[in-house]
């Protein structure tokens, strides 16, 4: 008898679990660096909806608009604009500062998890993403298969392909493309990106669960930023050279990540990640990210966290003006230097009623390259 | 790469050392949002993975599902 009222607890635990995942989540980002750089505002909504016990659709929707400025070198007899460049220039007018941008960003993805007979997990995933200057489709398929009845511990194998096509205005260094730079026109380039993740979850108990993955990124094709410029033969007091930057149409990632959660009490949890990336442009990077729940009645819940990120730099990077002459590489992209970055996070969920819950989140991110930003996060949710 | 899967195998070998078989009604705790891995706030999840993507050069772990952005 006692074993039948807990296994129909443990249905109607399952039961509600599953009904809890039915929801519509509106949210809205609004993303500000400091000194004037990058402001992004972007609602996004995402729909959650179980079909049976055996099927479940996810589709989520954001747009992004995009205005501010980012550094890069420019000559300044042009005006401030990344492409403001020029053969044998002044040296004098190499400057480093901000160039002003703004854009517009649509994306948009839905997954559809199905659930076999063992309860094995079939995700196959669409992505879609479209820029003035940018386009990315991509598919994804990732199986999940449980190592034990328990279901306690599985293993998980997934796979994507992305196709991404940038929109690059003819530049007047180019050496390897018939594009008119007189014309104003823009040519069509294009890279592709394959990942691969491998993973192992582990429930330890009752309290707390862990998960191993490996991970293989693999691009091609046009990696270069269009935006980021780097000066060649620079002749103090002399000319300079102010051209588009070149990267490698090739990178290799691995990677691997550690994930641990444990609720410490019944009303207390930690998770806490850790990740090494590795690639062949020669950036290491670790990262370590915590997040810690507190949920002092049923309706309120508190979340804090800290991540710490540090990555190497890349090996054709460098941010000095009179570095580069006649490399093949070049870059002085600040996100290819060599930095680490905190983000402090801070986030307030209060359930309204039943189905309605708002949240509103404050976070800081801070680089070392000089980058900081305040980001707020804030929205409702409807669970059906 | 040596590195990544010397490291992967210590962890895997330190998690499945001290684990426990949780029988189904033991998984209350471990069904609460809180103790989800993409978080209670699964929209809010995927703007920190962009922000990180358009900020860093590195990226990965997070599943392989994410879209791509010209904004790195």
């Amino acid at each position: 008898m006692q074993l039948r009222i807990s296994l129909a607890a443990a249905t109607l635990l399952t039961s509600m679990a599953a009904q809890a995942e039915d929801y519509v989540s509106v949210q809205y980002l609004q993303y500000n660096e400091s000194e004037n750089r990058t402001s992004v505002s972007a609602p996004s909504i995402m729909l959650n909806k179980d079909f049976g016990t055996d099927y479940t659709l996810n589709v989520n929707l954001v747009a992004d608009a995009v205005s501010g400025a980012s550094e890069t070198y420019y000559d300044a007899a042009s005006g401030a604009s990344a492409y403001s460049r020029g053969l044998n220039i002044n040296a004098d007018d190499v400057t480093y500062g901000n160039v002003e941008y703004e854009d517009t960003r649509v994306a948009g993805g839905a997954t559809l998890i199905t659930r076999f007979d063992n309860r094995d997990e079939l995700t196959v995933g669409l992505n879609y993403s479209s820029e003035s200057d940018f386009y990315s489709a991509e598919g994804s398929l990732e199986y999940m298969h449980w190592l034990t009845n328990s279901k306690n511990s599985s293993l998980s194998l997934g796979a994507s392909y992305q196709s991404n096509e940038v929109l690059v205005k003819c530049n007047p260094d180019s050496t390897t493309s018939s594009c008119d730079a007189g014309s104003g026109a823009s040519e069509a380039m294009t890279n592709d990106a394959i990942n691969i993740q491998a993973s192992y979850f582990q429930n330890i108990n009752s309290e707390s669960y862990a998960k191993v993955s490996l991970f293989y990124i693999g691009d091609s094709g046009y990696l270069t930023n269009p935006y980021s410029n780097v000066v060649r033969n620079y002749v103090e007091g002399g000319t300079a050279d102010v051209v588009g930057e070149n990267r490698p149409d090739a990178r290799t990632a691995y990677g691997l990540s550690l994930k641990y959660a444990n609720a410490i009490t019944n009303n207390f949890s930690a998770h806490i990640g850790y990740r090494y990336y590795t690639d062949d442009w020669d950036i290491d990077s670790h990262t370590i990210d915590t997040d810690f729940y507190y949920e002092p009645s049923s309706n309120w819940l508190f979340k804090l966290g800290l991540r710490y990120y540090r990555q190497s730099e890349a090996d054709f990077y460098s941010g000095e003006k009179n570095y580069f002459t006649n490399e093949e590489f070049a870059s002085s992209d600040l996100r290819l230097s060599d930095f680490s970055a905190i983000t402090y996070k801070s986030d307030v969920e209060y359930k309204i009623s039943d189905d309605w819950s708002a949240n509103l989140g404050l976070n800081y991110y801070d680089q070392s390259s000089g980058i900081d930003a305040t980001y707020l996060i804030t929205g409702v949710t409807y669970k059906f | 790469m040596r590195t990544v899967v010397t490291m992967s195998f210590c962890a895997l070998f330190l998690f499945t050392g001290c684990v426990k078989d949780v029988k189904p009604w033991e998984k209350e705790t471990l069904a609460k949002e809180s103790m989800k891995e993409s978080g209670t706030n699964p929209l809010a999840k995927k703007y920190e993975e962009h922000i990180y993507f358009s900020k860093e050069a590195s990226r990965g772990g997070n599943g392989v599902a994410g879209g791509g952005c010209g904004c790195n």
